[in-house]
C-alpha cells in the first residue's frame, strides 16, 4: 500500500543524508551561548541555595566549655542549625539545635548525613569540610552554621 | 478517469472549463526563518540545561564520596530530559515547523536523535544510584530500595524509567519491524506518559531546581507549553478538523491492478488550506479500521466539497479501503508534508514518478505555473499499472511539458538515464516521488547529474 515510508531505516543512504538537517553549527553556537547565559546569570548574583533567614547566634558560658547556637540556614531542603561547643579553641561536641525539612526524605537524609558531617567536623576542627555527596546543600548548611557559631565563640 | 461526483479536470486551469466557483484554499508557503529559529532556541536550552547542572554544584562535592558521579548523574539527567522534549517537540505536528521542515525530515530528526535522550536518562538513573549507594554507604539494591521506598516522586519516576526504556525497545528496529505499525504507535504513546510520571521528581529533587523557584517555574512552563502543543496540534487540531469537514467516502472506483481512488465528500472543504503533493492521516471509522491511521497523499487538489485520494495496494488494509462503503465516515489529520511548489528555487521542473508515487505529483502538477516547462517522467511496470496518466497527461499539456512513460520490468527499462529525457536537469527543481527504492535510485542519479541538493525534493512510500 502507499502509506508513506515511517519506519523505513534500510540502507538509502542518500536520501537519508539529504533528510539531514544541517544545523550543527547553529545549534553548538547556540548551546554555547545559552550555556555562558546561565552560567553568567549565576555569577551575576542569584544567590545560592545556603542563603536565607539567619536566625542571631547565642553564647551559652558554660565553665570551661563555651557553647554558641549557629545561624538557622535555610538550604532548600529545609532549614538547619548547630549548636557548637568549644573547650579554648578546641571543637568538642556539635549538635544539632535546630532543624526543619521540608518533606520527610529530607529529614532522612539529613539524619544520615549529619553524624558524618559531625565527624569531619570534629576531625577537622574548622567548619571547612568536604560536602557529603548528594546533601550538598545540608553539608553547606551545616558547614555555614559552625562557622558562625565558631565566629560567635572568637575561635578561629 | 472521471467519475460521477468528481471530476479531475475540473479545476484544471484548461481553459476550456469553467473556473469553478468554489475553489479549494493555497497551502500557506512556509517560513524558511522558522527553522533557523527553533534550531536556534533548541540550542539555547541545551546549553542552559548543561549550565543548571554546572551551577547547582560547588566544586567542594567533588572531592567528596559519590561527588563525580552524583555531578554526571544530574548532568545526564538534565540533559537527557531535554533532549526527550526536543523530540517531543518535533513530533508536535507545529503547522509552521512542518510547513518549513516537512514530516519525513522531522520524522528523520525524531529517530535520529532518538538513541541519545534515553541513553542519557539510563546512565542518569545508574550514576545516581551508585552515587546515593556510595555517599549513604548502602549498597546498591540497598539504595534502590530506599529510592522507591522514600524519596518524594521517585516511585513515580521508577515507573517512568521503566516504560522509557520498553518504549525505546520497541523501537530498536530489529524489533519493531516485528511488529505491526499500530501496535508499535500504541506502545510509542506510552512515552507521553513515561515524561508526566518523571516530571514531580524532577523539580522535587534536581539540585537545579530545589531552593531555584525561577528556574523550576521556566523548567515547568515548558514542559506545559510543549504539553500544551501536542494537546493542541496532534490531538485537538485533527479533532476540530474533522468534526468541521465532517468527510465521508462517496465512491470507491479502480483505478489499475490493486490500486483504487476514494473519493470523499465534506464540509467547508474551501476552507481547508492545502498544497498540492501534501497528505493527510486517514482514519475510515469502520469497525475494524477506526482504529489505524494511514498516511495517503490527496491525489488531486480538493474540489469541494470532494477529497480524492488513490490507494496502492497489497495486504489486508487496503483490500479493506477498496471495500469502503459509501457512508463511511473519515476522520483526518493534517496536512502535512513540503512536498509542495513552494520548495521550489527554479523555473523549471522535473517530476518523476515511480508507481503509485505518480499521487502526489498528479495534486503537485495544479498548483505549478503554466511556464514552469514541467517534463514528467512516470514510472510503471505494466501499461495498467501507469495510473492517473492521462490526467497527468492533461495536467502537462495545459503547461506545455513533456510526459515521458518508462513502461516495462526493471530489467528492461533504464530508468536511470535521466540526462537523456532531461538534458537540462541541473537547472531543474527535481521532484521524486515512489517507492523507496525508487527513490533512492532517482535521488542518487540527479545528484550526480549536477542537481543541487535544494532543488531536490522527494517523497517516499513503502509498499
Amino acid at each position: 500500500m502507499n502509506v508513506r515510508d515511517r519506519r523505513s531505516q534500510s540502507r538509502a543512504t542518500t536520501t537519508k543524508k539529504l533528510r539531514k538537517m544541517r544545523r550543527g553549527p547553529f545549534v553548538v553556537i547556540a548551546s554555547a551561548a545559552g550555556f555562558a547565559g546561565i552560567v553568567a546569570m549565576h555569577a551575576a548574583g542569584s544567590p545560592p541555595a545556603t542563603t536565607g533567614p539567619s536566625t542571631t547566634p547565642t553564647v551559652t558560658p558554660t565553665g570551661a566549655s563555651r557553647t554558641a547556637v549557629g545561624t538557622s540556614e535555610n538550604y532548600g531542603y529545609g532549614t538547619l542549625g548547630v549548636k557548637v561547643t568549644v573547650r579554648g579553641s578546641r571543637i568538642t561536641d556539635i549538635s544539632v539545635a535546630t532543624i526543619q525539612t521540608a518533606e520527610q526524605y529530607s529529614q532522612q537524609l539529613a539524619q544520615q548525613v549529619i553524624p558524618l558531617l559531625r565527624n569531619e567536623v570534629l576531625s577537622a576542627q574548622s567548619a571547612r569540610i568536604n560536602a557529603i555527596s548528594g546533601a550538598t546543600y545540608t553539608s553547606e548548611a551545616y558547614a555555614y552554621s559552625v562557622q558562625a557559631a565558631l565566629d560567635t565563640l572568637g575561635v578561629k | 478517469m472521471a467519475s460521477a461526483t468528481f471530476d479531475p479536470t475540473y479545476a484544471s486551469h484548461s481553459g476550456r472549463h469553467r473556473r469553478p466557483s468554489v475553489i479549494s484554499r493555497p497551502g500557506p508557503a512556509p517560513r524558511p526563518v522558522v527553522a533557523e529559529v527553533a534550531t536556534v532556541l533548541a540550542g539555547l536550552g541545551f546549553g542552559a540545561c548543561l549550565a543548571l547542572a554546572f551551577t547547582a554544584e560547588s566544586w567542594r562535592q567533588f572531592s567528596a564520596p559519590g561527588g563525580v558521579a552524583m555531578f554526571l548523574g544530574n548532568l545526564t539527567g538534565l540533559a537527557g530530559t531535554y533532549l526527550a522534549l526536543v523530540m517531543v517537540l518535533l513530533v508536535s505536528r507545529i503547522p509552521v515547523v512542518e510547513r518549513v521542515l516537512g514530516q519525513d525530515k522531522l520524522l528523520a530528526s525524531h529517530r535520529r536523535l532518538a538513541p541519545w535522550p534515553i541513553s542519557l536518562i539510563v546512565a542518569h538513573a545508574v550514576l545516581l544510584t551508585f552515587a546515593y549507594a556510595e555517599a549513604a554507604r548502602t549498597g546498591v539494591f540497598g539504595q534502590i530500595g530506599a529510592f522507591i521506598r522514600s524519596y518524594p516522586d521517585m516511585l513515580t519516576a521508577t515507573i517512568a524509567l521503566v516504560t522509557m526504556v520498553a518504549v525505546a525497545i520497541t523501537s530498536v528496529y530489529s524489533i519493531r519491524r516485528r511488529l505491526s505499525r499500530e501496535m508499535w504507535w500504541a506502545v510509542h504513546l506510552f512515552m507521553y506518559l513515561a515524561l508526566a510520571l518523571a516530571f514531580a521528581h524532577e523539580i522535587a529533587l534536581g539540585p537545579s531546581f530545589v531552593g531555584h523557584p525561577l528556574t523550576r517555574l521556566v523548567w515547568s512552563l515548558l514542559w506545559a507549553s510543549s504539553a500544551g502543543l501536542v494537546l493542541v496540534y496532534r490531538f485537538g487540531l485533527p479533532l476540530v478538523r474533522s468534526f468541521r469537514h465532517r468527510l465521508e467516502v462517496v465512491e470507491v472506483h479502480p483505478e489499475g491492478p490493486g490500486t483504487v481512488s476514494v473519493i470523499c465528500r465534506g464540509r467547508n472543504l474551501d476552507r481547508l488550506a492545502v498544497a498540492g503533493g501534501q497528505f493527510f492521516e486517514w482514519r475510515f471509522l469502520t469497525k475494524q479500521m477506526w482504529w489505524q491511521a494511514h498516511p495517503f497523499s490527496l491525489s488531486a487538489r480538493p474540489r469541494p466539497p470532494f477529497l480524492r485520494i488513490t490507494v496502492k495496494g497489497i495486504g489486508d488494509y487496503s483490500s479493506a479501503v477498496s471495500r469502503l462503503k459509501p457512508g463511511t465516515r473519515v476522520a483526518i489529520e493534517g496536512p502535512y508534508g513540503a512536498f509542495t511548489t513552494h520548495a521550489r528555487r527554479r523555473a523549471k521542473v522535473a517530476l518523476i514518478a515511480g508507481g503509485v508515487g505518480v499521487t502526489a505529483i498528479r495534486s503537485l502538477l495544479e498548483d505549478l505555473p503554466r511556464d514552469c516547462d514541467p517534463v514528467v517522467i512516470l514510472r510503471a511496470s505494466s501499461t495498467e499499472e501507469l495510473i492517473l496518466a492521462s490526467e497527468v497527461s492533461e495536467l502537462v499539456r495545459h503547461r506545455k511539458g513533456r510526459v515521458h512513460e518508462l513502461v516495462g520490468p526493471r530489467s528492461d527499462v533504464r530508468v536511470d538515464r535521466l540526462s537523456e529525457l532531461v538534458p537540462d536537469l541541473a537547472n531543474r527543481d527535481v521532484y521524486v516521488s515512489g517507492p523507496e527504492g525508487f527513490v533512492e535510485r532517482m535521488v542518487s542519479t540527479a545528484l550526480r547529474l549536477g542537481v543541487s541538493k535544494d532543488s531536490l525534493h522527494f517523497e517516499v512510500y513503502s509498499l
